[in-house]
């Protein structure tokens, strides 16, 4: 991946609302398209099969697009069992090639870190396969909910991090910067016009005003190390009075990749699949033995918050939220994630 | 609103003052517009964070079984219900819990309000009486409250808590029975479309288990689709299991099931979990007349054994 | 390493010993049945591998088998959960799939030269008889200095490896101490717990190391005793025991504090663990 940077693009084109969808015809003959979708009262990012199902006008999809890179179920191989044999099938590599479209420069962003947890020594074959061979195409933020906090965490509403072309609607059309050397072969496509120094100057304009529209979290320097020293604090105990324990804040969350792995068996054959899990389950870290680690709801939690605000930034170097707001509008008792930040920042230090 | 607020924290000081009580469980104001929550006061100077308005809407009683303090709680009609049937089941201990009765004109559906005013982007909103007073950065409007309740809310047909201590406000006038119209439309369907709405709405479900977690009567120490030894099913969202997941689940809240409307207002994806739940509580008070939660004498049908209990409903489904 | 490291290789099963009288615990030795598994699977003491029965699921085991003796692998497994369950149903002849070697084992350069003591309990067992057999091995042994073995069990009936705890007893160069909670006719060895047993025969703390494996109560009470002795935090290693599942780092359960047990470990020094943010079992 080429993350790119802020400035002036290296390269860019104009794309006129009307020819978006030549424009994603011509993606959809080439490629598996996923782009935001209706489906009922909610936005999701699904895989599309015509442009008109596209939706652009929206704030943020329910789910994260994480789950194109790593599905809710995966099946990792398929085995045929007979008495003193074993037969293990690894399914195929994807043939088509596939992009995303028109997601948000949150969950772009949230890619990296899945790059970076499931990378490393052991790479994770899935992932990468469908990571290599997927465009990502997200659309910048003009005009950031009062749920987000992606600045404070690192990234922006136009953040072009984890893209490989990111668009910025300027009303008629938008402004398609390249990030990447796949996302600059997109702009190839007929339907992207020269962009030109007004359209650039209005860009540049917007992306201040949408960065300017955000309230930062009140976040302590070196958060990393501060949680380390109020990890036995009793203030845990008072954040996580509420919290129900279900799994919503981790399943919608783009960098949350905690996972089990299953067998699905009928009878000598079957298949071992990944599934999602949550740390906020106590099933987690329960041992065969009964002995459970993370008893209660509290440090589960505490877990989650550790996890994303000291763990990852020290093994991964990189903060474990991308600020999209996602646990914070959907947690069903309105345990607000920034809160919890703010007031573990204002602790006295254990 | 205000007033109801006010009457809310002078009981909870004097309960904490008079020591009768270690916790009150009642709402505060949410980190955002649209949202109040729950919260847990235990001292004296913090019940000014008790808070009361439209947007109330958690079922408080899921935080009752198996606390050790003595405890008051927040109650509007469904969560006085709950109650009930977890003292009836033994989660709760009559004595050790106060109940503050506040009769309820409905819940806000706050995704309501917010398709309503999309793409405006609502920055505060007043409640005053019937009328919600929405304002973004360009835009002030008033909407008519009763208009935007839960689903829930709009069939219930117990506003006023069931059992209560301390009542707060004045008693509402409660409404006709619940016809239970949408379960008569779904129940007009042929088996086959039956099922394809449910496997519709089924294959929204991310298997988060919020649904579960919210609901009061959802205490079992270990839920069945958690169970190891044996496995019952599988843990992905593989729809056959996760279909079993909600149709267990709603077997076993079957004369349990209060219609508080917490399942389905946790549920992120907006899976149409009452519709199972309500079809079951239809059918219970049609075999048996018994609804859930409305007194503490009434044993619940499906926990004990007539010899002469109706048999249709095993017979012919 | 492995291309897809969550593909396990098949072994197949030779020997299964039932070790402790309750019949909780077998022993499983395994054979490669392809050659080019048995050359990569290079391991130290202290590491383990994935388990799988297939059609119940994978879990991870300590190798209990030596690298001294190569082309077979053993595992000590204590039956309480479902794939633990499954293989104790399993016969002669069977085949499992194995991942591994996984995780870091214990730090043998370091060791070499000092004296050693190993202080066990119960199954956690395992690993150092793998890491006993290794140091006695003819080609081994003179890199490391004295070895005392500490090794206690509820009862005389539930200590494992009884062959190799004769074949050790028998020689000049090590001392073994084998402690049980209560006293049975015939038993010879100590009566009384493992820290108390280890405060009475550990070596002088200089040039020595320490080296714990077993069950969580055990290792909290010995701790403190090994400090007593004299033992530096640095002195001191342990192999944790977390519910483990993808044992490559990523399924995100194992974790103490920033370090996952499956792969920063399970060995770390006590002094790595001090910098660690623990839940208060661990």
């Amino acid at each position: 991946m080429i993350p790119g940077g802020y400035g002036l693009p290296p390269s860019s084109k104009i794309l006129k609302k009307d020819r978006l969808p030549s424009f994603l015809e011509r993606l959809l003959e080439e490629r598996i398209v996923f782009a935001p979708v209706r489906r009922g009262e909610v936005i999701l990012i699904r895989e599309i099969h015509a442009p008109s199902e596209v939706v652009l006008e929206y704030e943020n999809a329910k789910e994260s697009p994480k789950s194109i890179f790593f599905p809710e179920r995966e099946p990792l191989f398929r085995y045929r069992t007979e008495k003193g044999k074993v037969e293990v099938d690894i399914p195929p590599g994807r043939e088509r090639s596939r992009v995303v479209f028109g997601i948000r420069p949150c969950d772009a962003r949230g890619l990296l870190l899945l790059d970076k947890v499931l990378g490393g020594e052991y790479r994770d074959p899935y992932y990468f396969d469908k990571r290599a061979e997927t465009l990502v195409v997200s659309l910048a933020c003009d005009h950031p909910n009062p749920s987000c906090f992606c600045l404070s965490m690192g990234g922006g509403p136009c953040s072009p991090e984890g893209s490989d072309l990111l668009l910025l609607d300027l009303s008629d059309g938008y402004l398609a910067e390249a990030v990447s050397e796949r996302g600059a072969a997109l702009l190839e496509d007929p339907a992207f016009e020269k962009s030109d120094e007004e359209s650039l100057a209005v860009a540049k304009k917007i992306k201040r005003e949408s960065e300017v529209s955000m309230k930062p979290v009140a976040m302590k320097e070196n958060l990393e190390e501060h949680l380390e020293r109020v990890f036995d604090d009793p203030v845990w105990k008072d954040l996580t009075e509420t919290c129900l324990g279900c799994g919503i804040c981790t399943y919608l969350c783009p960098t949350c990749y905690c996972f089990d792995l299953c067998d699905e068996a009928a009878g000598s054959s079957g298949e071992r699949i990944r599934v999602w899990d949550s740390c906020q389950f106590p099933l987690f870290t329960q041992q065969a033995s009964g002995l459970n680690p993370r008893p209660t709801a509290k440090e589960r939690f505490r877990q989650r918050i550790m996890h994303k605000f000291s763990y990852l930034p020290k093994s991964q170097a990189m903060l474990g939220c991308v600020g999209c707001g996602r646990c914070v509008t959907e947690c069903p008792v309105n345990l607000d994630i920034r809160e919890v930040v703010k007031s573990l920042s204002g602790g006295n230090g254990g | 609103m205000q007033q109801l607020t006010n009457e809310i924290r002078a009981i909870a000081r004097k309960l904490l003052r008079e020591k009768k009580v270690e916790v009150v469980i009642g709402f505060e104001r949410g980190s955002m517009p649209l949202r109040s929550r729950p919260c847990f006061i235990r001292k004296e100077e913090e019940v000014n964070r008790l808070f009361w308005d439209g947007f109330c809407e958690n079922a408080l009683a899921v935080y009752l079984p198996k606390r050790k303090e003595r405890a008051a709680i927040v109650a509007k009609g469904c969560d006085s219900r709950a109650v009930v049937e977890l003292i009836k089941e033994k989660q709760v201990q009559r004595d050790r819990v106060i109940l503050i009765g506040v009769p309820c004109r409905g819940m806000v559906d706050r995704s309501r309000i917010e398709s309503s005013a999309a793409p405006r982007r609502i920055l505060e909103m007043r409640e005053i009486e019937d009328t919600l007073i929405l304002r973004g950065t360009d835009f002030e409007e008033t909407l008519k409250r009763s208009e935007f309740l839960h689903e829930s809310c709009k069939t219930c047909t117990h506003p006023n808590p069931v059992l209560h201590d301390v009542l707060v406000s004045e008693w509402l006038e409660e409404k006709n029975e619940d016809p239970f119209a949408d379960i008569q439309t779904f129940d007009a369907l042929t088996a086959e479309e039956r099922w394809d709405y449910l496997n519709k709405e089924v294959d929204k479900c991310i298997r988060c288990y919020a649904c579960r977690n919210a609901c009061p009567l959802c205490y079992c120490p270990e839920c069945f689709v958690d169970a190891s030894l044996p496995q019952w099913i599988g843990k992905s969202i593989d729809s056959s299991d996760t279909m079993i997941f909600h149709l267990m689940r709603a077997y076993h809240l079957a004369g349990r099931c209060v219609s508080c409307g917490a399942c389905e207002r946790a549920c992120p994806v907006g899976v149409d979990i009452r519709k199972l739940n309500r079809k079951l509580v239809k059918d219970v008070k049609d075999l048996f007349g018994y609804e859930a939660g409305l007194n503490l004498e009434q044993t619940s049908p499906l926990a004990t054994f007539r010899p002469d209990d109706t048999e249709s409903f095993i017979v012919n489904p | 390493m492995m291309e897809n490291p969550y593909v396990p290789f098949p072994m197949r099963i030779e020997e299964i010993i039932t070790e402790t009288e309750d019949d909780i615990i077998k022993t499983f030795e395994l054979s490669f049945v392809r050659k080019e598994e048995e050359e990569q699977f290079v391991y130290t003491p202290g590491q383990f591998a994935e388990i799988s029965v297939f059609g119940q699921g994978e879990a991870p085991f300590g190798m209990a088998s030596t690298p001294t003796q190569p082309g077979r692998l053993a595992f000590s497994v204590s039956k309480i959960g479902v794939v633990t369950g499954a293989l104790h149903r399993m016969e002669k002849g069977d085949v499992v799939g194995v991942r591994g070697p996984l995780g870091n084992g214990y730090p043998l350069e370091a060791f070499k030269g000092r004296n050693l003591v190993l202080v066990g309990g119960g199954f956690g067992f395992s690993t150092l008889r793998c890491l006993t057999n290794f140091i006695l091995h003819d080609s081994n042994r003179k890199d490391y200095g004295a070895l005392t073995v500490v090794y206690g069990a509820r009862a005389p009936g539930l200590l494992l490896y009884k062959k190799d705890l004769e074949d050790w007893r028998k020689r000049g160069d090590l001392q073994v101490h084998l402690t049980v909670d209560k006293d049975e006719k015939g038993w010879q060895g100590h009566v009384g717990l493992v820290p108390d047993v280890t405060r009475s025969v550990a070596p002088d703390p200089r040039n020595a190391y320490a080296v714990v494996c077993g069950p969580p109560a055990m290792i909290r009470f010995t701790l403190p005793v090994l400090k007593e002795l004299g033992f530096g935090d640095e002195k001191i290693f342990l192999s944790l025991e977390m519910r483990m599942k993808c044992g490559i780092g990523k399924c995100g359960r194992c974790n103490v504090g920033s370090k996952y047990v499956c792969t920063d470990g399970p060995v770390f020094s006590r002094a790595e663990l001090a910098g660690l943010t623990a839940e208060e079992h661990v």
